[in-house]
């Protein structure tokens, strides 16, 4: 019989800046938050700790101290296992890789139950020196890099371009920053909490125009785990839970820029990827109740949720600006108050969006929750959308 | 197809690697001539020059000239840089469709009288620093 996989349990620190300055007296330990989460995780979930025969952690940031960090936290946690134990690395992508494997370690029989988790702490570095090391990670490193690119750039690039096709305004991409802040006033997960006018967001100061401070992620540490299982065991243990119904991945074959002309706001990988996530799951993108999207900027929201047909081209920030893609509208996005709000710590940002749809999908969302939530969609992302890793979960009892 | 140079007083803020490939490309730029690579079996062009033609993956590629015009398919001003680049900040940087159908990006030069606009006219140019040259795109005049 062909086996299934669910998210039985989850636990997150609230994104915002927990790591400490090289010189501060009381240091934070990345250690000591992961093992109280993993414990957290596991007792949401109601298994055991010889229940667990694989972890797939998130690669933490340069800045960690303790190399080696997964077999560091196997002996902090006396946690012997015969699945599988790694740490993935994936740009963007990095979480959506850690589920997607903590999935397979499952689907392929080496374990009953996965943890996927991870911590990325970057806050104490200044903008300006971690940007030495994230414009080597977008484009060609010769040939874009020496030119001054940045990896927000080429969403700017994305956002000046949908306005000249679509005729859409700074007012249209602003509306996402504050339907977000909206969704991540009500969930305490989030860095940034208090409301914002859409004043506010087009009169920031510009960071890779057309985009301000507000339509941009803000920089922030995080960490969370997510305890997965068969289908057969999340069953057993009475409670509701989150079952991964689809999944696609495509890498389009290209990084950041094809040289041969094309729809670069398209972003065809993600639309190829939802389609095989749509088609596995049985389902069509008018079924989906709530998207977790990986989207650092205001536009890319826009442009994913087109391409993953949840909105129309052209559309998106219309929809934002109407109120459709705010709780309680027809198809709500970024729940959780998407990255510009929660928050963005880069290599565990969709461990915190597989987070949302499971409290969504377990009806624990409290003043967040959707209504009869039944499928989520979660995507990932390499480069300006050259792949994509899409998810499709649905609520089960 | 040599380009319009300019002369900037000051070190390449992070400069390109070369290697007995690309000097090719590097050395040509810097004397105002603007190359890529053209695959021999498919005979199609690619940007930035490669050693394996990305399309066929024929391995026999010769070096040819590109044109000089294009049009800006889309762009930014980047405010907010990393460090080796703060005192240039902000910026213009854009994607550039050349005439023969090759799409690259580039730092862009800005102009006063001819404000940067998704679909204007572009013309490469050499910015030629005092430790090597970089190419970038300006409107045209």
């Amino acid at each position: 019989m062909t086996r299934n996989v669910a998210i039985i349990g989850t636990s997150a620190i609230p994104v915002g800046r927990h790591q400490t300055a090289d010189d501060a007296q009381q240091q934070t330990l990345e250690h000591e938050i992961m093992t109280r989460l993993v414990v957290d995780a596991v007792r949401d979930a109601g298994v055991d700790k010889k229940d667990i025969q694989s972890l797939v952690f998130t690669l933490p940031r340069p800045y960690t101290r303790q190399k080696y960090f997964h077999t560091f936290l196997m002996g902090q946690l006396r946690l012997a296992c015969k699945g599988n134990v790694m740490e993935v690395m994936g740009n963007g992508m990095t979480a959506a890789l850690a589920f997607d494997q903590a999935c397979n370690d499952i689907l392929l029989g080496r374990s009953e139950v996965s943890l996927a988790l991870g911590i990325n702490m970057e806050s104490a570095v200044s903008a300006t020196e971690h940007m030495m090391s994230s414009m080597r990670t977008t484009g060609d490193v010769d040939f874009h890099t020496s030119a001054g690119f940045t990896p927000i750039a080429w969403y700017a690039m994305d956002a000046m371009r949908y306005m000249h096709e679509h005729g859409a305004t700074r007012e249209h991409l602003a509306a996402v920053a504050v339907k977000n802040r909206h969704h991540a006033s009500l969930n305490p997960l989030a860095q940034y909490r208090k409301p914002i006018t859409l004043e506010e967001v087009v009169g920031q100061r510009p960071i890779v125009e057309p985009l301000g401070l507000y339509d941009v992620p803000p920089r922030g540490d995080g960490a969370a785990c997510l305890v997965l299982a068969t289908e057969e065991i999340a069953k057993s243990l009475g409670k509701p839970y989150a079952l991964v119904r689809g999944r696609g991945f495509c890498h389009d074959g290209t990084h950041q820029i094809s040289d041969v002309p094309n729809d670069m706001i398209a972003f065809t990988s993600a639309q190829q990827a939802a389609a095989d996530a749509y088609t596995q799951a049985g389902i069509g993108p008018a079924d989906i109740d709530l998207a977790e999207l990986y989207a650092p900027c205001t536009i890319v929201e826009i442009l994913v949720s087109e391409a993953i047909g949840l909105v129309p081209k052209g559309q998106g920030g219309r929809a934002a600006l109407e109120g459709e893609t705010r709780l309680g509208g027809r198809i709500p996005i970024s729940t959780s108050g998407g990255l510009t709000s929660r928050g963005h710590p880069a290599y565990v940002t969709s461990l915190y969006n597989y987070v949302e749809l499971a409290e969504q999908l377990r009806g624990r969302a409290g003043e967040r929750q959707v209504a009869d939530a039944r499928f989520g969609m979660a995507t990932g992302e390499l480069g300006n959308y050259n792949a994509a890793l899409i998810h499709v979960l649905e609520a089960k009892q | 197809m040599t380009l319009s140079q300019l002369t900037i007083e000051a070190q390449r803020a992070y400069p390109p690697r070369e290697s007995e490939f690309t000097r090719t490309f590097w050395s040509a730029l810097r004397e105002g001539r603007w190359l890529t690579t053209r695959c021999k079996s498919c005979e199609r062009k690619t940007f930035p020059p490669k050693l394996v033609c990305p399309h066929c993956w024929a391995t026999d590629v010769e070096w040819v000239k590109l044109g000089a015009q294009g049009t800006l398919y889309s762009w930014t001003r980047i405010h907010a840089a990393p460090a080796v680049f703060a005192s240039e900040a902000p910026y213009a940087c854009g994607i550039v469709d050349l005439d023969e159908g090759i799409r690259l990006a580039c730092r862009l030069v800005e102009a006063e009288q001819s404000p940067l606009a998704v679909g204007q006219r572009m013309e490469m140019v050499v910015l030629q620093y005092q430790d090597g040259p970089i190419f970038a795109a300006r409107p045209c005049a």
